[in-house]
């Protein structure tokens, strides 16, 4: 009886208890940071790749590039140029001296973590007192986070740059728990909300 | 926080065994309503809460005591951005305030032995204070132990020989603290059982 009286109120006080997210999405945050010295609305033109990277892989001194499927990197790359034409700018080829470089990438990254319980409630097994009564036990879980990073450069300033390398002047990193749904939409909403809380960004 | 479980099946333990005739135990579901700074974190009312308090009469209309409580506020944000200097966040947001007040109590009872009661309380004690903003995977987490002032005032209806109804009103000022740099202040309505 002691032991259900016990157990109904912590169960009680936990149902109480507000739970935070209920879907994947709900996760799912945009943060932008840009230089404010860098003046965005003398540029015209930008350049980026075709494709995305997901992985690099060195063995040997041989490097591989593991790159996102086109059925997802399309609408990604759709997405950015729509925003990217919005704001005024042009996309050129790497050959034409374009203002900006933008460079999107694709991360994923698996936590694992472990928990143990024990119990330390007044009790009565091993002798009265305080204590563990069982062993502890430890569970293992994880989670998977997917990342979208878009990055503009300038390459024109590795010029005035003592190692001979560009600076960011503009950072948009998207985050979010992986579902597994492969859900395009989840990434393409980000893009938008990049741009939409960047307004500096607008050439005109 | 099985800590505090555990606190609270002693309290409600007590009620069972407070059969003294100068002794006044209540237990009530509370409902907060947050105030100032707290208020301006969480703007929905809370409707998880819990108080006790035990009060011992030390003359007729007088008694000393304590009180503890719990109250959880919780708001779920809806997505928006924040900005700092040049970088923006957007994303939604989770907040949790928790607190759990232990103070001392004094009560003025305008007339003990009646059917209708109407009492005054002045509570003084700590609380402990804790808030979470929840966003993406991470917390942002504050916690403080300020120092209470919880003026009260309330009305125990004798509805039986030892058993009540009791409403009251309490407003729980906690000064700035730990990592508050604001007072930490909520109303609470309270409803419940009172045992003389």
């Amino acid at each position: 009886m002691k032991h259900f009286f016990r157990a109904s109120l912590v169960l009680l006080l936990a149902g109480c208890y507000p739970q935070g997210p209920e879907y994947v999405e709900d996760t799912d945050v945009v943060y932008t940071t840009y230089d404010e010295r860098f003046t965005f609305n003398t540029k015209e033109t930008y350049a980026m790749p075709d494709m995305i990277v997901m992985d690099v892989e060195i063995d040997n001194g041989d490097t591989t590039y593991e790159y996102m499927p086109d059925k997802f990197a399309k609408p990604i790359f759709d997405k950015i140029i729509e925003n990217m034409t919005a704001l005024g700018y042009d996309q050129v080829d790497i050959d034409e001296s374009p203002d900006l470089l933008l460079t999107p990438a694709a991360i994923s990254s698996t936590t694992y973590f472990y928990s143990y319980w024990y119990d330390w409630w007044y009790g009565c097994y091993y002798g009265c007192g305080w204590g563990w009564y069982y062993p502890p036990y430890y569970t293992v879980s994880s989670y998977t986070t997917g990342s979208l990073i878009i990055t503009l450069t300038d390459p024109n300033a590795a010029a005035d740059s003592p190692i001979n390398r560009s600076q960011t002047v503009w950072i948009s990193a998207a985050n979010g728990l992986v579902s597994y749904a492969y859900d395009i939409t989840r990434v393409t909403r980000s893009i938008d909300q990049s741009f939409r809380q960047s307004p500096y960004l607008t050439t005109k | 926080m099985k800590r505090l479980f555990l606190t609270l099946t002693i309290a409600v333990a007590a009620v069972t065994f407070s059969q003294a005739q100068n002794s006044y135990v209540d237990v009530a579901y509370s409902i907060g309503f947050g105030t100032g700074d707290m208020g301006d974190f969480i703007k929905k009312a809370s409707f998880r809460g819990i108080t006790f308090d035990y009060r011992y009469a030390i003359q007729p209309n007088i008694a000393l005591g304590f009180n503890l409580g719990w109250n959880t506020f919780y708001e779920e944000k809806g997505s928006d951005s924040y900005t700092v200097d040049n970088a923006t966040l957007t994303g939604k947001q989770y907040r949790y305030s928790n607190n759990v007040p232990m103070l001392a109590t004094g009560t003025y009872l305008l007339s003990p032995d009646e059917f209708l009661c109407p009492y005054f309380a002045l509570g003084i004690g700590t609380m402990y204070a804790r808030r979470n903003t929840d966003m993406n995977l991470y917390t942002l987490e504050q916690e403080g132990w300020p120092f209470v002032l919880q003026p009260e005032v309330g009305l125990r209806i004798q509805a039986a020989d030892a058993v009540g109804v009791l409403v009251n009103l309490k407003y729980l000022n906690g000064f700035k603290a730990g990592d508050f740099d604001s007072t930490q202040s909520y109303f609470t309505l309270n409803v419940g059982f009172a045992f003389h």
